[in-house]
């Protein structure tokens, strides 16, 4: 049966990608239903796999001994995130249908949509190596597409080009580390590999080698530490895309790989310590540069890559459940914040959000929802967002250095300020500007009512959710419990409640921000270093400029005429046959 | 008997090049690649007589003569077009490079 839903859940959003293509733009309203038929058929074929969650891998065609088999597993690691990437594409698409209604080049936006949402299936479900460097490089274009999507914005073009860039370090990295296990294991098959490096089969040092470029390739695909800048960046496509590729899913890849891999190379001495301080370092200054941020987007984007450092954390303190419950419950909180203020930026023009204010009056059902949202993402009980931070702040104390689950603390106070913070400047106090809102739409609110419904309610899956993932990973050590246990463990837990203590103080701060002596010399330090981002885009910009000026500097030696290149090449054949010779002698 | 292919190898190879660096001529371009190729399919059959693998050998002299063919073609068809567009077979009139 798996077999059989597994190529299906590729090929449905890819064949209608093709067709949404030959549609084209003249038939607008075919587009919308032609497409959002497709995504839903999709995510429906991803809820039937959930049944079909085991040990099992697939094999389809033998492409020959280099590339080895063309397999898929079926273990709850991938099935899961197939349908988060389905279930949440299908909102997205639907709630596009309002959203992008009148748009130019929809066919476009439409197909690298689709595109995507199938790829990411197959990134997930696929054991090869082979085939997730294949799929993780085509959701890296179609990232890079529809950042750029109004190509006629050169803020647009760049934040594209600069996602596309910075990524393909992560595709360098995973590059490495696939040829490496090749050269060692002779198969691209990921449960030969971890077969191999348990057993010893691949030397210390090679390992560490495959291990920290993987860490690599996690970081840049995630926006973690030292690559975050792109995702803020990336805030040019079109909302519900930031929504869908870099919030819910894509942005996920990288903590997956991490899962992925996580039997095999736990074992390496400083790697899970060096994933735990690079998803601690990422946490603090990207909620920092969240508090200071005043795009609306922005501000949302740095959430993303503080939640997706918590669930670098996680990893690095040896918690897969930890990790995999906090991306379930952050996929659906974090797309329906996106969902929301694409609704709000819809309806009001403007992404500044010191333009807004006093929303709540005007359009209450997109309040709601977007409070629902919020109150997850600062950890609220009994929301989805409380438990799986609960769960990750459990397992980084009893597993890290105190320091660090103090660090994790302070972090949480930064994150209730943040929110607090966007969801008052959007939402109460006066009307900064005399903006018309109106609320959504029936087929925007309709994405945003199951996505609310699914931030309240999604927590009470984590018995199935644990047990699958522990039935289906033998390897991994995943611990089977049940929703009592968790209720249990965490309401047992005096830290819980130091925990919330700590959320309560950065809502406090926010509501006390004049009568604190918050307006001095060292706030405005901290405020002036977050808007440049800590030093890195001056880094990216030295980068950039580095390589036009080297690029500058070597035009030269490209002359274009036929025969200067030959005489290289032949100045070349010449060096190597000398190189030979001497090698011979 | 092996020194004589050789000195027809090198012989071969270093008239393509020779003419390749200092011809500017689409025509006479594709004339010389054929002469380097030539040289190359001929070091390849030497190849597989030396070490014993003249089916391998053979398959690969094939495989060129293919592939040369199509570029002798794919050229030809290109410096046709090339005279017909612009009145010239000199490459270098046509380069749009930044210099």
């Amino acid at each position: 049966m798996a077999g059989i839903l597994i190529p299906f859940l590729i090929f449905t959003p890819w064949l209608t990608a093709i067709l949404v293509w030959f549609i084209s733009d003249k038939h607008e309203e075919g587009l919308h239903q032609f497409a959002s038929a497709g995504a839903i058929l999709s995510a429906i074929l991803s809820l039937l796999l959930l049944s079909q969650i085991g040990d099992s891998t697939i094999s389809f065609a033998k492409i020959g001994p280099l590339f080895g088999n063309l397999s898929f597993s079926t273990d709850a690691l991938g099935i899961i995130l197939a349908c988060i990437a389905n279930c949440i594409g299908s909102l997205t698409v639907i709630f596009s249908a309002e959203y992008m209604k009148h748009e130019k080049s929809l066919a476009r936006y439409y197909s690298m949509v689709l595109l995507f949402i199938g790829a990411m299936s197959g990134l997930v479900l696929t054991a090869n190596i082979f085939m997730i460097f294949f799929f993780w490089e085509i959701t890296a274009l179609c990232s890079y597409q529809l950042i750029s999507f109004y190509n006629d914005d050169p803020n647009a073009v760049r934040g594209g080009l600069k996602a596309l860039f910075i990524t393909q370090f992560g595709g360098i990295g995973l590059m490495v580390a696939g040829l490496l296990i090749f050269g060692y294991t002779n198969s691209f098959e990921i449960g030969r590999f971890i077969q191999a490096a348990q057993g010893g089969e691949i030397p210390a040092n090679v390992l560490g080698i495959i291990g920290f470029t993987l860490i690599i390739a996690a970081t840049a695909k995630s926006a973690q530490f030292p690559f975050f800048t792109w995702l803020p960046d990336a805030m040019e496509a079109p909302t519900p895309v930031s929504a869908l590729i870099h919030a819910a899913t894509m942005v996920n890849a990288g903590v997956y790989l991490l899962c992925r891999f996580f039997p095999a190379l736990e074992a390496i001495p400083g790697w899970k310590m060096t994933i735990l301080i690079l998803g601690l370092i990422t946490i603090l200054i990207s909620s920092l540069m969240a508090i200071f941020a005043t795009d609306l987007k922005r501000v949302l984007a740095y959430s993303t890559v503080s939640q997706l450092g918590y669930m670098f954390a996680a990893i690095g303190a040896g918690s897969v459940l930890a990790c995999q419950f906090h991306l379930l419950s952050h996929a659906i909180f974090k797309a329906l914040l996106f969902l929301c203020a694409g609704a709000i930026i819809h309806s009001c023009g403007t992404r500044d959000m010191y333009k807004m204010g006093g929303f709540f009056k005007k359009i209450p059902f997109i309040s709601v929802t977007f409070i629902i949202g919020s109150l997850a993402l600062a950890g609220i009980p009994i929301l989805n967002g409380f438990w799986s931070k609960e769960l990750i702040l459990e397992s980084i104390h009893s597993g890290t250095p105190i320091i660090i689950y103090i660090l994790m603390l302070f972090s949480v106070i930064l994150t209730a300020l943040y929110t607090i913070r966007c969801v008052w400047l959007v939402f109460f106090g006066e009307p900064r500007s005399d903006l018309h809102v109106h609320d959504a739409p029936f087929l925007m609110a309709l994405p945003l009512g199951i996505l609310s419904l699914g931030t309240i309610t999604s927590w009470l899956v984590f018995e199935p959710f644990s047990r699958s993932l522990s039935n289906s990973l033998p390897l991994y050590g995943i611990p089977k419990e049940t929703l009592s246990e968790l209720v249990s463990k965490i309401f047992w837990d005096p830290y819980t409640f130091l925990a919330l203590g700590m959320v309560a103080i950065g809502i406090l701060v926010w509501f006390l921000r004049n009568k604190l002596p918050l307006h001095n010399s060292i706030t405005r330090k901290i405020e002036s270093i977050s808007l440049n981002s800590f030093g890195f885009e001056a880094i990216n910009n030295g980068v950039v400029n580095g390589i036009n000026a080297a690029s500058e500097a070597i035009r030269n030696i490209q002359t274009g005429s036929l025969n200067w290149n030959i005489f290289g090449m032949l100045i070349g054949l010449i060096c190597i046959l000398i190189a030979l010779m001497i090698g011979g002698l | 008997m092996n020194t004589l292919v050789i000195i027809a190898i090198v012989s071969l190879i270093a008239i393509g090049f020779y003419c390749l660096i200092i011809t500017r001529n689409i025509l006479k371009i594709i004339v010389a690649l054929q002469v380097l190729v030539k040289g190359a399919m001929i070091a390849m059959i030497l190849a597989g007589k030396l070490t014993d693998q003249m089916e391998l050998a053979q398959s690969m002299a094939i495989t060129i003569i293919v592939a040369d063919t199509i570029v002798a073609v794919i050229g030809l068809a290109m410096s046709i077009q090339l005279r017909e567009k612009t009145g010239t077979c000199d490459i270098h009139s046509i380069s749009k490079l930044k210099r």
